[in-house]
């Protein structure tokens, strides 16, 4: 868990959604803390489509399981462990 | 500390949240790139044709096709109507208030040519000049990273689009949305929405125009609720097939003019189609100290589809002042 939260905090970092030493708790929302939109959320499925090789349901695509660090990581163990 | 610009695209150590990393030269963007390997682009092009090949027929058109008139977008409708003859679409044109009138020609004329149906979308130029106005007044309405992407005028603009055409294929049952956006303006060749998609997205974009100013309540701008609540699972796919296709402007150009394009009448570097561009970039800078197409820019030099010499020359040409004061003028907002 902690290595999947910590990869997608890098990402937002490294790509420039939001500065080195911005801080936000686990379940805060991304969106209304104007980390990312629409558009920077399909980079964000991308990102951790390739990294964990998973393929995201389209009914998963919802604010619960993307719009907080904490419903990212849950959405990605999730499916992980139905994959293995 | 000196600027130093990234060794592979353009962006420089300038740009707010761009850093070039000591021992590789490299900017953060273009370190973690990886491109589309042949194999993977030939996947991409092999799932479109299957897509299109399964979906035509089934509503009224089988693509909705963004044309700004440009010629990213001309061009993308030539050659998607050339590989794929059998796809029945409807070109729609955004009259932002600001599109030139050599633009709408050749959206016609483009839309005679691969005989595809045209379709005017506009709001009324004195509502679109209060959004504009209040998208240049506004600061840091768009999340940071979309200020690479775009201005805010240009965001606001997209956005609307965005949502005008996912609403004009759910209302016209066509399951494919068509963008002509090149390899540094689009993560993925073929995005799949789902309903909890489009309605967040909806949502989302109606947050952001508040942020602006505007209140909505008309729904001129996002997708009518009516439409968004009666939609069933069918939800259409977006389709960005430009950045699977080799990109070269001036080739692009070359053969746009031989089908019949009229080349552009502004003196924009940027844009073909658009009069509100040179304002939008100025804005821009003024208010972020972002060049509005330097992340854009970049893409296509890290693709390897411009030289950096050619990208670097394209980012240092100076805005159009003409261009800039006359759209000033009509937003009735002043120019430093």
């Amino acid at each position: 868990m902690e290595q999947i939260r910590n990869d997608i905090i890098y990402f937002l970092k490294s790509q420039s959604f939001m500065d080195s030493d911005t801080q936000f708790a686990e379940n805060e929302s991304l969106t209304k803390a104007g980390i990312i939109d629409s558009i920077g959320l399909l980079e964000l499925l991308d990102h951790i489509s390739e990294r964990y090789s998973i393929e995201i349901p389209e009914d998963m695509l919802t604010p619960d399981n993307l719009d907080s660090l904490q419903g990212i990581t849950n959405l990605i163990v999730k499916l992980k462990t139905e994959r293995s | 500390m000196s600027r130093i610009v990234c060794e592979k695209c353009i962006l420089d150590s300038d740009v707010p949240g761009i850093s070039i990393d000591e021992d590789s030269g490299l900017c953060q963007f273009c370190q973690t790139y990886e491109p589309l390997s042949p194999q993977e682009k030939d996947g991409y092009l092999a799932q479109m044709e299957a897509l299109f090949r399964e979906g035509s027929g089934k509503g009224e058109y089988d693509v909705i096709f963004a044309l700004s008139g440009g010629k990213d977008s001309s061009y993308t409708l030539y050659e998607l109507k050339r590989k794929y003859p059998f796809l029945n679409v409807m070109a729609v044109q955004f009259d932002n208030a600001f599109i030139s009138d050599n633009a709408i020609e050749n959206a016609k004329k483009m839309c005679e040519i691969t005989e595809c149906d045209y379709f005017r979308l506009t709001m009324g130029d004195e509502v679109l000049y209060d959004t504009f106005r209040r998208a240049a007044l506004s600061c840091d309405a768009f999340p940071r990273f979309a200020k690479y992407r775009a201005s805010d005028i240009c965001n606001t603009c997209i956005g609307i689009i965005k949502q005008k055409l996912v609403e004009m294929s759910i209302v016209h049952r066509a399951p494919f949305i068509v963008f002509a956006f090149t390899p540094g303006q689009t993560p993925n060749p073929i995005i799949n929405l789902s309903t909890s998609f489009v309605k967040w997205s909806r949502d989302l974009f109606d947050d952001q125009l508040q942020k602006i100013g505007i209140d909505d309540r008309d729904e001129n701008f996002v997708i009518k609720k009516e439409v968004v609540e009666n939609m069933d699972n069918v939800v259409p796919k977006i389709i960005h097939p430009l950045c699977l296709w080799d990109y070269n402007e001036e080739r692009i150009l070359e053969k746009l003019v031989d089908i019949g394009w009229n080349p552009p009448d502004i003196n924009d570097s940027n844009s073909t189609n658009c009069t509100l561009n040179s304002f939008a970039c100025y804005n821009h800078l003024q208010k972020y100290g972002i060049h509005a197409y330097a992340f854009d820019i970049a893409g296509i030099v890290r693709s390897g589809d411009m030289t950096r010499e050619e990208g670097l020359k394209k980012l240092n040409q100076e805005l159009s002042q003409p261009l800039i004061l006359n759209a000033a003028k009509k937003l009735n907002l002043k120019v430093e």
